[in-house]
């Protein structure tokens, strides 16, 4: 049986807390009386996934049944989610591979022939070979790379259809073999509750051009929050969007679970309660710990980016988009939804190695301020963690340090945008142009493996929700050069933290540290 | 102080080292106490727990045995023609039970015979716990009904007997106690037989409170009788009733001879091995008494 | 049958316990405690007047635990009677009915067996309502045993039936819960022992320890006593917290007692060369709630010449008597309870903010836990911890 998530609080009984940070993790004591919001356990995973996922594709929602849709000589095009789905990568077989393969056995008894397979990168870095093989299998891989197994590029203007203008007068522009296609199968993992539906497919495989109607600062801070779509601006656009796709083009959507397995099992205290830690757990934690932080840097990263997660299936939904999304979110929120009961002075989050954008990269400080106020600031409903004009505190050495390979822009960006400003109404109109339309920027995320120029915006815009929402951000153990150079002020300790907090605050906050990763989803009452 | 040092006081302090695990307060709703884990006893079954445990059996245990009391064992002809697995029950009325039963056993069913204990009792302490899964290959069974184990199901199902005493506990006054009906239950599900066996003098030679045999190599009489099977559609409380039955008869049987009591059994007037209904120290008194010592031993050094 | 946990006598556990329990305290719980779980017929109705009692919630109390660690006095080991049940705070429901006193009414036990209880004509002290002062508690128609909870034949509160003399019980009002009502009892020792401080108008005392007997000796100080200023000495957070809640004008730590003493009262500090430090003047009163040397040591260094420490815990030995004889200072005993103590630890029980004390309550099967809870209950910010008996069969 999978306990459900709950919340703490810290009394005298209570061991310190397990709190990621960066590379590393550590404990952390917390002053009595503070809350410690714990995601529900990992719920069992579907025994028979070959299983579900027939009965799935033959028992749609709101649709006929896939192999009702294939027929010889038709376009079929299959897209799916990236490797920033899920975090950390899944254990093979990944889902995705397991899905494909069904579609396209189905597919070939149809006799389809003209089949194409799209990874849905939007303004992400292009996947190599060994990324893209790793998570459609090797069968999909050698049948279909390089030809008709692609990235999908926004900035190929040959191959991307402008399907119109929303009634908001959002322009419409997606991948053109898609649009084209009779019939476009997308293949999702559905990990947080802003995954999925159309931003799958109207965000996934669209170009700059489309993206800059919900990309901007003004919609993300409208966003309360990304992940509750229900009162997300950007999924209400998404979703303007998404109708205009369904008018050209149908659409099968597939849409995947996961469980809470984030972590494999001899890594098992990260994901257990602390007071529940056998002597074992503590051994292994003391041990891990101590180990990962003799490494050096390479060697360090490499153990974490090596990590694969035990995820298992909890559900898998296909048919039209809104139904099937609808379900999907169902299941999310049965594996990562906890009820909170009011706002906290203080929010404390360990932020780990890993986000969306630095699978086998670099987290650099853009990033690591995108995953605790972007991302994780943003797990929320009906209201935030924090309260307005409260503080968040957050674990991350910040180090000042960039991929060349794939954050080309990041350097830039921070460099000159926000050595001149960190506000995101401001350095939108001013800087976001130049970078989106850069031929540098273009060339290398064309050709290399380098996100888009206009991406560490988007970043910085994820942010913008809670650097609005919030007084101070305080780091603990943050490169002060690159806190700095943020706006934002870094603390040796989360002692200190609390006490620069004290001016914003007061000297005794109420605190609320949420224990994430694996993930979950605080529904504020 | 030294980051090390630092982590391993953060570890002993806050979990309490030496202590035993406590939740935080708020965390108590959460936290599952009731499902206590079983001990774990699989163990005690393996292939060189099993080697020891004939060595300690033989070796050390019968013979203390056969020093400390007089044993005498009637009617182990039922194992001729009888297969395993089976449930083994007996009245209870001293910790020399288990071991009398397992000495008596033929060798070859005493490889394969476990024994249900007390889970609040026996395996409520970890050195209690080994200490006897070792020695009398005990499992737990909990006696208040804390859910249901699925232990005793494996252990039939892979071929083990086991030896239930259905009172649940000690006698405390040498008379027999209501049989709890766990051990029918099983024998139906699994529709194994049941072999019943009457013990007698235990109490006399150890009661509640001794941990040793009293000095003078008391009588202790170990007396196995025919399996019971269950019938077709027979219910738990009349097979138990059954089993009673003949554990009682059993008990007549030893302390006169096997038609008197057969006589009596038929005429419905089998003594109750609850013993009267009398003073308690009668029954007590009663009790103490043991059988009478019938081996006649060869005193050469007279 | 009833489940009971029950003490016996194992010379080996006492030694053990003694030698080792204060470093590794987690085996007081584990294989040392000379402590056992039982399923065994009740405690027999010794005769008239007696009445069987369903515990309901049963408390651990500092001596139960200084008992199972095998650190109380020798001296006790002919007023108790082996084996016995713990448990002397115990709130409860009867089985029987009494005169007055229904069957199924909800009681506490005062748990001193005198001269009523064991069925003999009254004593003195038993005369004048001094039960705690009985001289008969060894004799009678009962195994000796100087309370309930220390007697072979009455059972205790840590099991699911005990007996109890009509002149034990005190029926609960209904509106009094069963987490306020199982600290009655160690309210009325708290009472007692404020009583036993006689404090004169604004006199100032000292309560060293606060534990439950510490915090809720200086509750009744403040509610039933002239007491002026009231130092509390605390150890931990949420007894200071608590020892504030309940009146005290001063809470220090167990480094400070001296320092903070000499200020209040304006005394003077001297610093052996060895020791404690000690005050000459100091508190009128100072009363020990713990028992530890210590704890003595304390409260006779910061009394006032002339003045009176009260023992309300049970002594430990090896203390230096020097302050008693050179300050000629009234050495006060205070054990259980005498008088109206009861009646007015249950007025007290619904009035004062308890809400807190009782921190968590175990079934009987998880008795280790429940002790190592106890034992590091202060630490653990638990006043008192208990057996719950209400689900049990």
């Amino acid at each position: 049986m999978s306990r459900p998530g709950f919340v703490l609080t810290v009394d005298e009984r209570t061991p310190p807390m397990l709190m990621h940070s960066g590379e590393s993790f550590r404990l952390q004591e917390f002053p009595l009386g503070t809350r410690v919001v714990y995601p529900p356990e990992s719920l069992p995973g579907v025994v028979d996934v070959d299983e579900a996922i027939e009965q799935a594709l033959l028992n749609p929602i709101d649709s006929e049944p896939l192999p009702a849709l294939l027929r010889p000589g038709m376009k079929l095009t299959i897209a799916f989610d990236d490797l920033s789905l899920p975090l950390p990568p899944m254990r093979k077989p990944d889902i995705r591979q397991r899905v494909l393969e069904h579609v396209l056995q189905h597919a070939a008894d149809a006799g389809v022939d003209d089949v194409q397979l799209i990874v849905a990168t939007a303004l992400h870095r292009r996947m190599t070979g060994a990324e893209i093989k790793a998570v459609v299998g090797e069968r999909v891989y050698r049948s279909f790379w390089p030809d008709n197994l692609y990235n999908f590029d926004a900035e190929d203007r040959a191959n991307l259809a402008h399907l119109g203008t929303t009634d908001q007068g959002e322009d419409v522009e997606i991948s053109k073999r898609a649009a084209e296609s009779d019939l476009l199968v997308y293949v999702n993992v559905n990990l947080v509750a802003m995954d999925g539906g159309w931003k799958s497919t109207a965000i996934g495989l669209a170009s700059y051009n489309s993206l800059r109607h919900h990309h901007n600062a003004h919609t993300m801070i409208h966003s309360r929050s990304f992940m509750d779509p229900r009162h997300s601006e950007l999924h209400s656009s998404a979703w303007r969007m998404g109708r205009i796709i369904n008018e050209h083009v149908k659409v099968f959507q597939i849409e995947t679970t996961l469980n809470n397995d984030a972590f494999p099992s001899q890594y098992g205290f990260l994901t257990k309660r602390e007071w529940e830690w056998s002597l074992r757990d503590q051994a292994m934690f003391l041990g891990a710990k101590r180990g990962i932080d003799l490494l050096p840097t390479k060697q360090k990263r490499q153990i974490f980016q090596k990590m694969e997660a035990p995820y298992q299936l909890t559900g898998i939904s296909a048919g039209a988009v809104e139904p099937v999304h609808h379900q999907t979110l169902e299941r999310v929120h049965r594996q990562q939804l906890v009820e909170v009961d009011g706002q906290a002075d203080v929010l404390v989050m360990g932020l780990p190695y890993l986000c969306p954008y630095n699978v086998n990269s670099v987290m650099n400080p853009i990033l690591a301020a995108c995953l605790g106020l972007g991302y994780f600031f943003n797990m929320y409903r009906n209201k935030p963690l924090v309260r307005e004009g409260g503080v968040i505190i957050l674990d991350h050495p910040v180090p000042w340090e960039f991929s060349t390979l794939h954050h080309p822009s990041y350097v830039d960006f921070f460099d000159e945008v926000l050595a001149e400003s960190t506000d995101p109404k401001v350095i939108g109109p001013k800087f976001e142009q130049q970078y989106a339309t850069d031929p540098w920027y273009t060339h290398l995320y064309r050709t290399s493996h380098a996100y888009h120029g206009v991406h560490p915006f988007y970043m910085w815009y994820w942010c913008a929700h809670a650097l609005d929402h919030v007084g101070q951000v305080i780091w603990v153990g943050g490169d002060r050069r690159s806190v700095a150079r943020m706006g934002m002020r870094s603390a040796s300790t989360f002692a200190d933290a609390l006490e620069l907090a004290r001016d914003t605050v007061g000297s005794s906050p109420s605190i609320t540290y949420t224990h994430n990763p694996p993930h979950l989803l605080a529904d504020v009452r | 102080m030294t980051s090390l040092q630092k982590d391993l006081k953060s570890l002993s302090r806050g979990w309490r080292w030496g202590h035993r695990k406590l939740p935080p307060h708020s965390a108590e709703p959460h936290h599952s106490f009731g499902e206590r884990k079983e001990f774990p006893t699989d163990w005690a079954r393996s292939r060189p727990a099993r080697a020891a445990r004939e060595v300690i059996l033989r070796g050390g245990l019968t013979p203390l045995i056969y020093r400390e009391t007089t044993t005498k064992v009637e009617g182990l002809d039922v194992f001729d023609d009888l297969e395993g697995p089976c449930i083994i029950v007996a009245n209870h009325t001293s910790h020399l039970d288990t071991a009398l039963l397992l000495t008596t056993l033929p060798v070859e069913w005493q490889r394969k015979v476990t024994v249900g204990a007390a889970a609040d009792y026996f395996f409520d302490a970890w050195w209690r716990a080994i200490g006897s899964a070792l020695v009398f290959a005990t499992f737990p069974i909990e006696r208040h009904g804390h859910g249901l184990s699925d232990t005793p199901t494996k252990l039939i199902e892979s071929g083990w007997s086991i030896v239930m005493f259905p009172e649940g506990t000690r006698s405390p006054d040498g008379w027999t106690r209501r049989f709890r009906p766990g051990a029918a239950a099983l024998a139906i599900t699994h529709d194994i037989p049941v072999l019943p066996v009457a013990i007698r003098g235990s109490y006399a030679a150890m009661p509640k409170g001794r941990g040793w045999p009293k000095p003078g190599r008391p009588p202790v009489h170990v007396r196995y009788g025919r399996p019971i099977r269950p019938k077709d559609g027979e219910g738990t409380l009349q097979l138990n009733g059954r089993i009673a039955t003949s554990i009682e008869t059993l008990l007549d049987e030893d302390a006169s001879d096997w038609y008197a009591a057969a006589l009596r059994a038929s005429a419905g007037e089998t003594p109750a091995s609850s013993g009267p209904q009398v003073a308690e120290w009668r029954r007590v008194w009663a009790s103490t008494a043991g059988p009478e010592n019938t081996e006649q031993r060869a005193k050469a050094w007279r | 049958m009833i489940t009971a946990l029950e003490v016996y006598r194992s010379l080996p556990r006492y030694v053990a316990a003694r030698a080792i329990g204060p470093r590794i305290p987690g085996l007081l719980a584990g294989p040392l405690a000379p402590l056992r779980l039982v399923h065994r017929d009740g405690p027999r109705n010794p005769g008239d007047g007696w009445v069987r009692v369903r515990p309901r919630l049963s408390g651990i109390c500092g001596s139960d635990l200084a008992t199972l660690s095998g650190h109380t006095s020798l001296y006790f080991t002919p007023l108790v009677s082996m084996p016995f049940v713990p448990g002397h705070e115990v709130v409860g429901e009867t089985l029987d009915d009494a005169p007055g006193i229904p069957a199924g009414s909800r009681v506490v036990i005062n748990p001193v067996l005198g001269c009523e209880a064991r069925n003999l004509d009254k004593c003195a002290a038993c005369r004048n309502g001094q039960r705690n002062r009985c001289d008969r508690i060894t004799v009678g128609h009962l195994s000796p045993g100087l309370q309930t909870g220390y007697c072979a034949d009455t059972g205790g509160g840590w099991s699911g039936q005990l007996v109890a003399h009509t002149s034990q019980l005190h029926v609960v009002p209904d509106g009094l819960p069963d987490e306020r009502a199982v600290l009655v009892e160690p309210l009325a020792c708290a009472i007692h022992i404020a009583r036993r401080a006689g404090l004169t108008d604004g006199g100032s005392a000292l309560v060293v320890g606060a534990g439950a007997v510490g915090l809720l000796t200086a509750l009744a100080l403040r509610e039933l006593t002239p007491a002026g200023h009231v130092t509390v000495v605390a150890k931990h957070g949420k007894q200071a917290e608590l020892a504030r809640q309940f009146g005290a004008s001063d809470v220090v730590s167990p480094g400070d007692v001296a320092k903070a003493v000499r200020r209040s009262t304006r005394a003077l500090q001297l610093e052996p060369e060895r020791g404690q430090a000690y005050l000459l003047g100091g508190v009128d009163v100072a009363i020990d709630a713990v028992g530890s040397r210590a704890s003595i040591d304390t409260a006779l260094r910061t009394a006032k010449a002339g003045g009176r420490v009260v023992l309300g815990g049970v002594p430990g030995d090896g203390v230096d008597m020097t302050p008693a004889w050179f300050r000629e200072l009234d050495v006060t005993g205070a054990y259980a309870s005498a008088g109206d103590a009861f009646d007015v630890a249950i007025k007290l029980a619904a009035e004062a903010p308890l809400d807190d004390l009782v921190g968590v309550a175990y079934p009987l099967d998880r008795w280790r836990e429940a002790l190592d809870h106890a034992h590091d209950g202060g630490r653990l910010g638990t006043l008192k911890v208990a057996f719950d008996l209400r689900r049990a069969s």
